[in-house]
Formats: C-alpha cells, sequence, structure tokens
C-alpha cells in the first residue's frame, strides 16, 4: 500500500521529465540542429542570414524598411496616410499571415455553428456525426486537393449543380479563396470539436441559478456560458491560425507558385540545400508562432472561472415536426448544414467518387482491383495495402497510449499556477510552432545519419521512434485540449480530495478527468488523427520498407504508372483510408463516452 | 519517367526515438548490390524489378537490393557532406541539375569515374551525355512537349505563340523548384528566350493566365478536369492513353519550335562504394540492348542508347521531338540555382 502511494505520488513528475526527456533527444536536438545554421556560421554567432531576410522585401514587404532605414518609418507612415491608404507590399511573410488571418476567421465561422449543433441539439446520428468531424484532420492534402478539385473545379460537382440550377459558374481553382476553404474543411473540426467539448462542460445549475435570479436567457449565456467557451474558441483560433500560418502542403497543392507562404519557400530552399536560408526563414515563422501561444497563453490563465463540472445543459431535440421549419435557429441550423454539406462532405464525397470513375468517365473497379493485386504480388519493393493498414492502426493506438499520459501530465503541470509556468508550458508546446520541413531535416541530419558518440555512430530508427515521433505531434493536442477543461474546474474539487488523503494522480484519475471526459475523449481523437495522418517523420524513419502506412502507400501509388499516369490507386487508397480512420473514431468516442460516465 | 513527390516534406512531424540500431551498417554480404532510386522505380511491374531478376540471373552470385530514401538524391549529397555513410552502392534515376548541385555542394566527389571501361557506354546518344568526367552515364530520356485538345486550342508551335490571347489561361505548367518536367519546361524556356530576357517571357505568359502548379500530378489531373486545354508533359503521352475507348483529342503533343527538351535519367557508382566491380556489370547490363528496349517499355522512356527499338505499340506512340535540346552540364554549372531562384521569385510575387 505505500509503496503504491508512493508510485502514484511520483507518477506525475516522473511522467513530466520523461516527457521532456524525450522532447529534448528527438525534437529539441534535431529542431536546433537546423535552426543552429540560422545564427551560427564559421564557429561564432552571425545575424547576416537573418538580417538578408528582414531587408529583403521580397520576404518582408514593406515592413523591410524597418530593418534597412528605421529613421524614416514615421515620414513614410505619414505619407502614406496622406496619400489615402493605397495597398502596400505584404512580402512572403505578410502574405502568409494574411492568409492565416482570413483562415483563421473562415474556420471560426464554420466550426462554431457546428459546436453549438452538436453540444446543444439532439438528433439521431449525433453522436457519430461528431466522431467523424474529425476526419479531415488524417487525409493527406494531395488527395484532399484532388476532392477539392472534383467538387469546386471549374467542371466540378459544385459548377454542375450550379448550372442545374441556373446560377451560372464560380472559378475559384487556385487562388486565395480555394486556400481558405481547403484550410476551414482542415481547422473548422478543430473549432467544432474544442468549444463543442467545452460546451458540453458547462454546468446546467450554474445557468438555472443565473436563470432564477432574472437574468434573461441571453444574459445568462453571455455571463455563465460565453465566459467557459472563450477559452477554447480562442484555443482553437489560435491553433487554426498558428496552423495555416505555417501551412504547406495544402498551398502547395491548390495554390500554386503564385500563392506560396513561408513554408512553401522553407521547403523548395530545403529542396536545393540552401539550408542556411531556410533555417532563417523557419527562424523567425517559429518565434512568431511561440511569441503567438506564449501571449495566447498569458491570457489563459488571466481566464479564472470555477466550474465544478456537474450535470451538462440538456439537448433539445433538433427535428420538432413542421415546427423545425418555423423556428429561426432550426433553419439557420439547417441553413449551416447546406454549406457543411457543400464544404465537409462535398470534396470527401467526391473523392470516392473518382476512386470508381475510369479515364473517360465510366464506372471501373479497377483501382481496387489494382490494390488486390499490389496485394497479392510478389515483388520485392511492393508496397500491399494489408501491412499499411495494420501498421497505421497499430502506430495510431501506440501514439494515443502514450499522447493521453503525456498531454494530460503537461496538462496538470500548466494548470498549476508556478512562476514561469506560462513560458514552460510554451516551450513544452514548441511541437506545434515548428515548421514540419525543418523537423524533417533535423530528424534527417541527426537521427537518420546518425549522431557519433564515445566513437560509435548512433542511429535511432524503426517503428519504435516513429510511435514516439507520432506522440510528441500528438501530446500538444491533448494538452490543448485538457488544459482549459482543467483550468476551468473547481480548485475546492482538489483541495477536497487531497485533505481527504488522496495522492495527486489519484485525485487526477477519480476525480479530474471523469469531469472533463468530453475534452479528454477529444484529445484521444486528435491523438489518434494525428498518427494515422502523420507521413514526414514517418517515412524518414522507417528503418526498413515494410514500415509504411496508409498515406506513405497511398503516395507511392500516387507515383506508380501500371495503370497509366492515374491518381485512382490513390484515390481508391485514400477511400480504404478514410473508411477504416471513420470507423476507429466511432470506436474511440464510444470508449470514450462510456468511460465519461 | 519520373514525377517526383512533392510531399516528401509535407506534415508536421515530430521526432522522438530509442536507440535501436548502433553502427549504420553499410551494405553487406560479398556480392549484394545496393541500389537507390526513387520509389516508383521498384515493386512489381516495374524497370526496378524486372532489373533485379534479369541481371540475378546472368549472375547467379549476385543480389541487388533497392533502398528509396524519401528525399531522393538529396540524401546522399547530405549524407557525403556529415561525413555519414553513404548506405549504397549506386544511384539510378539522377537527372542534370541534381548532378550540378551535387558538384555545387560538395568538394569531394560523389561518384567514381568509370570513362572507357563501360561496354556499350559508347552507344549512347550524343545528345544525352550530361556528364563531362564520364562519372553518370544516361540510361533513358524523356522529351518535354505540351500535352492538348486539339478541339479546343491548336497547337501553338513556338513560345512566342504561348503569349497570343488565343492562349490566355490555356496552360498549365509546374514548379521547377521541384517538379521534374516543371524544371525541364523552365529551363527549355531560357534555352529559348535567353538567360537575360527569359523573365520578361514569364512575365508576358504570367500575365496571359498561366497556371504553376506544384507537381505534375496535380498538374495532369487538373488537365484532365479541363481545368485548361493545355499542360507541360511528357511526348510519351499517347503510350498511356491509347486505346479503343480514348478520346485522343484531348491528347495530342506538341512541340514548340519543332523542340522537344530532353531530361535523361542517369545512373552512377558512389565513390565510396566497395562493390564497384559488380556496379559496372550491372551498368552494363543496364546499357545493354535487351535491358534498354525493357526500361523504355516499363519506364515509358525512351532508350538512352542509338539504334534500340523498345516495341511496336512504343513506336507507334511515343513522339520523338524533330530537334531534341538540352543544356549540358558546362551551360548549367554556376547558373540553374539562380535562374530558377529569380523565376520562383518573380511568379511567387506576381
Amino acid at each position: 500500500m505505500n509503496e503504491r502511494r508512493w508510485a502514484e505520488r511520483l507518477a506525475i513528475p516522473l511522467g513530466f521529465v520523461l516527457t521532456v526527456a524525450v522532447l529534448a533527444v528527438v525534437f529539441y536536438y534535431p529542431v536546433w540542429s537546423v535552426f543552429s545554421q540560422a545564427v551560427w556560421s564559421d564557429g561564432g554567432p552571425t545575424l547576416a542570414p537573418l538580417l538578408d531576410v528582414l531587408t529583403d522585401p521580397f520576404y518582408t514587404g514593406v515592413a523591410h524598411y524597418l530593418f534597412t532605414d528605421p529613421l524614416a518609418v514615421p515620414g513614410g507612415i505619414a505619407t502614406w496616410l496622406q496619400a489615402g491608404m493605397p495597398a502596400v507590399e505584404l512580402g512572403l511573410f505578410g502574405f502568409t499571415a494574411y492568409q492565416a488571418l482570413l483562415s483563421t476567421v473562415a474556420s471560426v465561422a464554420l466550426g462554431l455553428p457546428g459546436a453549438y449543433l452538436l453540444a446543444r441539439y439532439e438528433f439521431t446520428g449525433r453522436e457519430t456525426l461528431r466522431s467523424l468531424t474529425i476526419l479531415p484532420f488524417v487525409l493527406p492534402s494531395i488527395m484532399v486537393a484532388v476532392g477539392f478539385v472534383a467538387m469546386f473545379g471549374s467542371q466540378g460537382f459544385l459548377n454542375d449543380v450550379l448550372g442545374l440550377l441556373g446560377l451560372g459558374s464560380i472559378e475559384i481553382l487556385y487562388t486565395l479563396e480555394i486556400i481558405v476553404l481547403a484550410h476551414a474543411f482542415y481547422n473548422a473540426p478543430l473549432v467544432t470539436r474544442l468549444v463543442a467539448a467545452a460546451w458540453e462542460s458547462v454546468d446546467v445549475r450554474r445557468v438555472e441559478t443565473a436563470r432564477a435570479m432574472g437574468a434573461s436567457r441571453m444574459r445568462a449565456f453571455r455571463d455563465v456560458v460565453l465566459p467557459e467557451l472563450l477559452p477554447s474558441l480562442l484555443t482553437a483560433a489560435l491553433l487554426t491560425f498558428i496552423f495555416t500560418f505555417m501551412s504547406f502542403p495544402i498551398v502547395l497543392a491548390l495554390g500554386g507558385l503564385r500563392l506560396a507562404t513561408v513554408e512553401v519557400w522553407i521547403f523548395a530552399r530545403v529542396q536545393s540545400l540552401a539550408l542556411a536560408e531556410a533555417a532563417t526563414l523557419a527562424t523567425i515563422e517559429t518565434v512568431l508562432s511561440l511569441l503567438l501561444l506564449y501571449v495566447y497563453l498569458r491570457y489563459e490563465d488571466r481566464q479564472s472561472s470555477a466550474s465544478s463540472g456537474g450535470t451538462p445543459l440538456a439537448r433539445r431535440p433538433f427535428l420538432v415536426g413542421w415546427n423545425t421549419l418555423t423556428d429561426l435557429r432550426r433553419i439557420g441550423l439547417l441553413t449551416y448544414g447546406v454549406v457543411a454539406l457543400a464544404v465537409f462532405v462535398g470534396p470527401l464525397l467526391s473523392l470516392v467518387v473518382e476512386s470508381v470513375t475510369g479515364p473517360n468517365g465510366a464506372f471501373t473497379t479497377a483501382y481496387y482491383e489494382f490494390l488486390l493485386s499490389r496485394q497479392t504480388a510478389t515483388a520485392s519493393g511492393t508496397t500491399r495495402p494489408l501491412p499499411a493498414i495494420i501498421n497505421s492502426l497499430v502506430f495510431g493506438v501506440g501514439t494515443l497510449l502514450l499522447a493521453m499520459p503525456m498531454g494530460i501530465v503537461v496538462a496538470v503541470v500548466a494548470t498549476r499556477d508556478l512562476p514561469g509556468s506560462r513560458l514552460a508550458e510554451a516551450v513544452l508546446t514548441a511541437p506545434l510552432a515548428v515548421s514540419g520541413v525543418v523537423l524533417g531535416i533535423g530528424l534527417l541530419q541527426t537521427l537518420v545519419f546518425g549522431t557519433v558518440l564515445f566513437g560509435h555512430r548512433f542511429t535511432v530508427l524503426g517503428p519504435v521512434a516513429i510511435v514516439l515521433a507520432h506522440a510528441i505531434a500528438a501530446y500538444p493536442f491533448v494538452t490543448r485540449n485538457v488544459a482549459p477543461a482543467l483550468g476551468s474546474l473547481d480548485d475546492r474539487l482538489v483541495d477536497a480530495a487531497r485533505s481527504l488523503g488522496a495522492t495527486r494522480t489519484r485525485v487526477m484519475l477519480d476525480v479530474e478527468l471523469p469531469l472533463i471526459g468530453a475534452a479528454v475523449t477529444a484529445g484521444a481523437a486528435f491523438a489518434f488523427a494525428i498518427s494515422v495522418g502523420e507521413f514526414d517523420s514517418t517515412v524518414l524513419l522507417a528503418s526498413n520498407v515494410d514500415s509504411y502506412t496508409m498515406p506513405v502507400a497511398l503516395e507511392r501509388y500516387i507515383g506508380n504508372r501500371s495503370l497509366g499516369p492515374s491518381l485512382g490507386p490513390a484515390t481508391a487508397m485514400a477511400t480504404v483510408l478514410l473508411a477504416i480512420t471513420a470507423a476507429s473514431f466511432v470506436v474511440i468516442d464510444r470508449m470514450g463516452g462510456r468511460w465519461d460516465l | 519517367m519520373r514525377r517526383r513527390r512533392f510531399l516528401q516534406q509535407a506534415g508536421a512531424g515530430v521526432g522522438a526515438a530509442t536507440f535501436l540500431a548502433g553502427c549504420n551498417t553499410a551494405p553487406t554480404g560479398d556480392d549484394t548490390l545496393t541500389i537507390a532510386t526513387y520509389s516508383s522505380f521498384t515493386g512489381e511491374d516495374t524497370a526496378g524489378a524486372w532489373l533485379k531478376s534479369a541481371f540475378e540471373e546472368e549472375h547467379s552470385d549476385a543480389t541487388v537490393e533497392f533502398t528509396t530514401p524519401e528525399n531522393g538524391f538529396n540524401q546522399f549529397i547530405q549524407r557525403k557532406q556529415q561525413g555519414a555513410p553513404i548506405g549504397a552502392d549506386m544511384y539510378v534515376g539522377l537527372n542534370t541539375g541534381e548532378l550540378v548541385r551535387a558538384d555545387e555542394q560538395l568538394d569531394e566527389d560523389l561518384f567514381r569515374s568509370f570513362e572507357g571501361t563501360i561496354e556499350g557506354s559508347e552507344g549512347v546518344k550524343e545528345s544525352l551525355r550530361i556528364d563531362p568526367d564520364g562519372r553518370v552515364l544516361p540510361y533513358d530520356t524523356g522529351y518535354i512537349s505540351l500535352v492538348y485538345d486539339e478541339d479546343e486550342v491548336e497547337n501553338p508551335g513556338s513560345f512566342d505563340a504561348l503569349l497570343e490571347p488565343e492562349y490566355e489561361d490555356a496552360l498549365i505548367t509546374q514548379n521547377a523548384q521541384q517538379s521534374d518536367p516543371g524544371r525541364a519546361f523552365l529551363l527549355w524556356s531560357i534555352h529559348e528566350q535567353g538567360p537575360d530576357s527569359y523573365l520578361d517571357y514569364w512575365e508576358g505568359l504570367l500575365d496571359n493566365g498561366v497556371q504553376v502548379i506544384s507537381d505534375w500530378e496535380p498538374a495532369y489531373q487538373a488537365y484532365t478536369n479541363e481545368e485548361a486545354p493545355m499542360v507541360v508533359s511528357y511526348s510519351t503521352d499517347q503510350v498511356f492513353y491509347h486505346g479503343p475507348d480514348v478520346d485522343m483529342s484531348r491528347h495530342q503533343v506538341g512541340f514548340l519550335n519543332d523542340q522537344g527538351y530532353a531530361n535523361p535519367e542517369a545512373m552512377g557508382v558512389f565513390a565510396d562504394t566497395d562493390q564497384s566491380e559488380l556496379a559496372r556489370q550491372f551498368m552494363e547490363f543496364v546499357l545493354s540492348e535487351r535491358a534498354q528496349a525493357e526500361i523504355a517499355v516499363r519506364n515509358v522512356q525512351f532508350p538512352a542508347i542509338e539504334g534500340v527499338t523498345p516495341s511496336e505499340e512504343f513506336d507507334e506512340y511515343a513522339l520523338e521531338p524533330p530537334n531534341p535540346v538540352t543544356f549540358t552540364y558546362d551551360e548549367l554549372v554556376g547558373n540553374v540555382g539562380t535562374w530558377i531562384d529569380d523565376w520562383a521569385q518573380l511568379v511567387a510575387s506576381n
């Protein structure tokens, strides 16, 4: 009994130390190996690469005057104001931030009504729908691009429908609009999941108390519900901004070079092995992201609301006969449903349709037969679908088992009021704020090429390395889901349990986590999704040719030309990926729901 | 034919790991030849799979193994730079620009020289000999051309015609920073317009609505979905698409200025290998007439050796440009990086 208490006492500090140790070896070290090239050259520190970028109008636009001629800036602004504020050159960084801002607004606009619908209304299939909201997260961007072209292209499904309705046609492919839309496709689910989880944690008794004391419904919403939603909404908006600021594959696939972002440029610099310039761009990008993260965490810290979990708000039935069509809110939500159908279901469905459509437009099962033939092929180097599915699921479950404790431990530590704990959390959340391209190159030159220690060259590869890599990418999502919910719990609950003799770990397991079950389950779904969708470190750290996952297999089928230059086999694999992950999310939510009780 | 993936660095991956292996093992076994290449060169029905079994049949002691690193040839430049083990004996699937990059980045030679000792290398087409030092040998080539829909546009026939209003919003090309055909098309335009005026030419193309898409697959997909009536692609397009129920009007190959830009694929033996004799035998095998015909059909590329006829079907549908052009190694050294950077900045700021 005593030993068990010791184990419980040590669990949180030990988990924290282990998390930091893993981060140090496989995140900070590889990333530093790249970043150091931006500030270190020929054995000494240097500012030259940084200044080269900051003073280049191509990168910083009109802001380059801040670095080339700072004294003239006030005069320049005055002249600009007098001229009636004409459009200015944004530069690569400015344009990247601009499109991220638009994408964030679009994601919130598209995600928030979904959270409202899922949290406040009851209808058949609600839980399944909630499970599936995360699906866009696992789709490789090239498949999203295929779906978007088929849905929103000039000959796409949407234009067919608009044509039938006599509404003309839209041309949005390779424009800023479609990038923003695709970013919303990826990130609106983040808003929906995070906000819905917070909404479901609002205690009905506090709303009822407010109402009993004479507050109007509006007033009760503003004073009781909104303060509890705001942290999760801001978390989602901030994450969306950071992700879309660092967005790369979507911009590459749907925007073309004319709409290049910073991360696209970093990728191109890495391709031509101009690593110092790539590192400099990535350093600036990461500093901006981390600053934003830090400012947000400071804000979140000041949000003090006391909730004790308790009974969630009751859901209203969505369908109320003919009255459904007379209630303004329900009509609004139905309209939202149509838009959501076009944005989320449209591209996915188009992808599935592509997988059974031959080059001449007729129905074909050739692409699925191709998958079957790969499964039975004997040539070495053949990518088979079944091992890809199994690897994906094994890595996904492994990631889940590892990222959950990591994320929760960090959340528990982060919600304590210690000096510098915001800064610590920002540093621990850094995996969200570092360029994926840079991390890839860092992993390559440290873990894959190996590091010489004591005269031996050590490499770090294989399935265990892949799972650890996935877990590090995934745990910040668990933390960002759990921390706001944990922070809003009433401290007195913890104090009471502790004064009755429970260890900190016991309190966490028996009191806190059950009260924030929705947030924990949302975190689990994200962890699984991140693992299944992960591509970069999977291919880098695979020690043999058989460690491929579903996205890797899909990507290899794109380059396979035995059916001609066709994306068909890849769309078939994408459909398999969708079906299997969809089923997994439903299972995760059901299991989370059981534990929730 | 290589259509490089553009997702190779995609996604926000994060690394963690345990120490599994000690020393990074170099190829083991006396007669194992480890060949690094791109992933679509290997697997069922590929040129790689055929080469492996046919070569092993001829050399009963030898085993061929393929390794396909995700960041391709760059990985070996970086390994050499950092003094890490190369981990392969030879590389198959190299283009001129990559050889130039390796030489610009490295002080030592990544590849060893074989001039004169490779049987069959004298038959390599003159226009495809990309390496003046004879380290790498081409084994096949593609020709970059336009593919267009004859129901919608006429063959423009020249670079200048692409600036005409007739071809407004009509052309899809690829990003020269990461796509092989995209880079070849850019280099071709520099070849024709000259290094001093190609940026003006491209400004005209951009004003006329050219789309620069990341890579060949999405570009061709967009073309298939009728986003535009012309796409930069390969002159072997009809080899894939001919057939009784295929509408060939959308698979017309258009050469510009009666030219196509040759994009040869080459192979070379790493300087650090201890299998140079086996590697030499493999190169000779690849250049043999039988292998040249097989590679051409399976890779849908033209043979590098003069006078090889892959198959009747290939002959009928693979179109060779009247005047193949390409930049030589010496013309690219010191230039290709700047050309592409300047071009990319122009496109991105437009």
